[in-house]
C-alpha cells in the first residue's frame, strides 16, 4: 500500500518533477542565463524542506523506527537525515550561483543537484533493500555526472572518473551483500532479513557475516572508512568545489544512514564482536585522514582529508552504540553539524576560487582583507570542525567522547577511543589553525579588496548563525537527534 | 534440487573474484567497466538463483532493477570514458596524473 500523502513519497514526486521539468524548460527557452533553473532548483528544495518540518510539527511522522512492513517509512530517523540533505543541498545550491554563471548547461547542473537530493533523503526512509540499492544508485548516478561537469578540465574528468570506478565497485559489493542476505534469509524487507540473521545456526553463521562484511565495505567506500578511502582526496580535489561540498556533506552522510539502519542492526543481531571492528575503524580512520591533511598544500585536498578524519568521529558514536545510550545521538547530532560545517567550508573555498581562482594554501595569504565575510565563514566552520567551544562541533564532539568514557563501564577499551579522539582533535587544530594563520596573519601581495560573490555571501551568512546559533544553545537540536535514534532495546525482542 | 543451487553460486563468486581482479590489475578504464560490470552480474545471478529456490520473486524483482541500473550506470561510465579519451588520447588510468598529493 502506498500512502501518498507520507513524506518521502510527496519529496519524491516534488523534487522528481522539478528536476525533470528544469532541463525541459531550458530546451524550450532560447535565451541563456542560468539564474532562472537555480531559483527554481532553490524554490523546489526549500518547499521540500519546509514540508519536512512542517510533517514533524504536525505530528505526521512516526516516532523513530528501524523497520517497517513497507519499502518507506515515515519516521523521525528519516526526516532528520531528510533535513540535513535538503540543507545540504540548499547551500550547493545557492552556492553554485555564482560558480554557474557563464559555464555551459546550468539546467542539467542544476537538476542533477536536484535528483542526487532524492536519492539521498530516500537512503535515510528506506526499509527494504530494493529500495535501498535504487535509492543509492539514484544518489550516486547524477554525482558522477557533476564531479566531472567542467568538461574541458582535465582534474574535473580525472576526478570523476575515479569516483565513478570506485563508486561502481561499492555499488556492485552492496548488491553482491544484498544477494547474500536475501539468499539466506529469504526476504529483502531489513526486518525480515535481521530476524533471519538473529536466528541462523552456526553453519550459516560466515555467510552472514560475509553480507555485513561486504555492507560495511560497499557503504564505507562513500563514508570514507580508511581502507576504502583511495579514491576520496582526488575526487573531492578535482570535482568542482561546489560539488566536492555535496559530495563531502550530502552523499557521506547518505551512506552514514544506510549504514545505521542496516550494519549497526545486522551486527547487533548477528551478536558478534563486531564494535571492537568498528572502534579500530574509527580510530584508524581518524588518525589517517588528519595526519594525511596536515601534509596538504591545496585547500580543497586538505578537507577532504579532513573530511575523512570526521568520518572516524561518527564512527565512534556508532561503535559504542551498544554499551552507550549517547554513542548514537551524539552519532546523529555530529553528522547534522558536519553536514553544515563541512559544505560551509567546501562553498567558502569555492568562493575564492571563483574569485581569485587560486586553492593553494600559500596563495591565500591577507585573505582575510581581501574576502572579509568569506574569510570570516571559512574560520568558523574549520573552528567548528576542529571543536572549539563555543560552536556546534564542540557539542557533538563533546557527545561523541563523553558515550566512548561512558561505554567504559561495559568495555574496557571504550574510554581509549575518547583519548584517540581528543588527541586527534588537537592534531586536526595544527592544520586548521594553519589556514587561518595564512588568512589572517600574513601578509599578502595585495590589501585591495575584492567583490564577494552575493551567493557565497549568503551561503556564509546562513552557516555562521547555524554553527554559532547551535553552539550557544544547542538544545533543541540534541533533543531533535535524541527523537531520531532507533531504540536500539527493540532489538532484545528478537534475541 | 539444492544441488543445483551450489552450482549457480559457485559460478557467482568466480565471476565476483574476476571482476575484482580485473579491476585491481587492469589500467585500462574500459577493462575496468567490464570489471564493474562482472562484480553487478554474479550479484544479479546469485539473486536469481536463489529467487529460484527459496522461492519467492523478490530476488528477481531486485535482479531486474540492478540490470536496469546498471545499464545507467554504465552509460554514465562509457560517457566519461569518452570524455577522458578526447582530452588525453588515450584511456589508461595510470596516466592521469594531474591530482597527486
Amino acid at each position: 500500500m502506498i500512502d501518498f500523502t507520507s513524506t518521502p513519497i510527496i519529496l519524491t514526486l516534488l523534487l522528481g518533477s522539478v528536476g525533470v521539468l528544469i532541463p525541459v524548460i531550458s530546451v524550450a527557452r532560447k535565451e541563456k542565463g542560468s539564474s532562472l533553473y537555480g531559483g527554481i532548483a532553490l524554490g523546489a528544495l526549500l518547499v521540500a524542506i519546509g514540508f519536512v518540518i512542517y510533517q514533524i510539527i504536525t505530528k505526521h511522522v512516526s516516532p523513530a523506527a528501524i523497520f517497517s512492513q513497507n519499502v518507506l517509512v515515515d519516521d523521525k530517523f528519516g526526516s532528520f537525515f531528510a533535513i540535513a540533505m535538503l540543507i545540504v543541498g540548499i547551500m550547493t545550491t545557492v552556492g553554485s550561483f555564482n560558480y554557474m554563471r557563464g559555464r555551459s548547461n546550468p539546467a542539467v547542473y542544476y537538476s542533477l543537484i536536484l535528483l542526487s537530493s532524492i536519492g539521498m533523503v530516500l537512503i535515510a526512509y528506506s526499509t527494504d533493500l530494493v529500495m535501498l540499492f535504487i535509492a543509492w544508485e539514484l544518489m550516486s548516478i547524477p554525482t558522477y555526472v557533476l564531479a566531472g561537469f567542467s568538461k574541458k578540465d582535465p582534474s574535473s574528468n580525472e576526478a570523476a572518473l575515479k569516483y565513478f570506478l570506485f563508486g561502481a565497485l561499492s555499488s556492485g559489493i552492496i548488491i553482491y551483500g544484498i544477494s547474500i542476505a536475501y539468499g539466506i534469509t529469504g526476504s529483502t524487507n531489513i526486518e525480515q532479513v535481521i530476524d533471519g540473521f538473529s536466528k541462523l545456526g552456526p553453519d550459516m553463521m560466515p555467510l552472514a557475516i560475509l553480507a555485513v562484511g561486504m555492507f560495511i565495505a560497499g557503504f564505507g567506500f562513500k563514508i570514507g572508512l580508511v581502507p576504502f578511502h583511495m579514491w576520496l582526496p582526488d575526487a573531492y580535489e578535482g570535482a568542482p568545489p561546489t560539488i566536492a561540498a555535496l559530495l563531502a556533506a550530502g552523499t557521506k552522510k547518505a551512506g552514514f544512514a544506510a549504514a545505521l539502519r542496516v550494519i549497526i542492526m545486522g551486527a547487533i543481531a548477528l551478536n558478534l564482536n563486531w564494535a571492537f571492528a568498528l572502534a579500530v575503524i574509527a580510530i584508524v580512520t581518524m588518525t589517517v585522514g588528519n595526519l594525511a591533511a596536515i601534509r596538504q598544500k591545496n585547500l580543497t585536498r586538505m578537507l577532504a582529508y579532513s573530511s575523512i578524519g570526521q568520518a572516524g568521529y561518527i564512527l565512534i558514536g556508532m561503535s559504542v552504540a551498544p554499551f552507550s545510550q549517547l554513542g548514537l545521538q551524539a552519532s546523529l547530532f555530529h553528522i547534522l553539524n558536519h553536514a553544515v560545517m563541512k559544505a560551509a567550508a567546501f562553498i567558502a573555498v569555492a568562493g575564492i576560487i571563483s574569485t581569485l581562482a587560486v586553492s593553494h594554501i600559500e596563495k591565500i595569504k591577507g585573505l582575510g582583507k581581501r574576502m572579509p565575510i568569506t574569510s570570516l565563514g571559512l574560520v568558523i566552520s574549520l573552528l567548528a570542525l576542529a571543536g572549539v567551544p563555543p560552536l556546534n562541533g564542540f557539542w557533538s564532539k563533546l557527545m561523541l567522547f563523553g558515550a566512548a568514557i561512558n561505554s567504559g563501564t561495559a568495555v574496557s577499551w571504550g574510554p581509549y577511543l575518547a583519548v584517540a579522539g581528543v588527541l586527534n582533535s588537537a592534531l586536526s587544530l595544527a592544520y586548521y589553525g594553519w589556514i587561518i594563520r595564512k588568512m589572517y596573519f600574513e601578509e599578502g601581495e595585495s590589501d585591495k579588496r575584492v567583490k564577494e560573490p552575493k551567493s557565497i555571501i549568503a551561503v556564509m551568512i546562513f552557516s555562521i548563525i547555524f554553527i554559532v546559533g547551535i553552539g550557544v544553545y544547542p538544545d533543541p537540536a540534541i533533543e531533535f537527534a535524541k527523537s531520531a535514534v532507533p531504540v536500539l532495546s527493540s532489538l532484545g525482542s528478537i534475541h | 534440487m539444492s544441488n543445483g543451487l551450489i552450482d549457480f553460486v559457485l559460478v557467482s563468486v568466480a565471476l565476483l573474484a574476476i571482476g575484482i581482479y580485473g579491476l585491481a590489475v587492469k589500467r585500462n578504464a574500459i577493462r575496468m567497466l567490464f570489471g564493474v560490470e562482472m562484480v553487478v552480474n554474479s550479484a544479479n545471478l546469485n539473486l536469481v538463483a536463489f529467487s529460484r529456490y527459496i522461492p519467492n520473486s523478490q530476488g528477481q524483482t531486485l535482479a531486474l532493477f540492478s540490470i536496469a541500473i546498471a545499464a545507467a550506470e554504465v552509460a554514465v561510465g562509457l560517457a566519461l570514458v569518452i570524455v577522458a579519451y578526447r582530452m588525453y588520447k588515450n584511456i589508461d588510468i595510470a596516466d592521469f596524473r594531474s591530482l597527486k598529493g
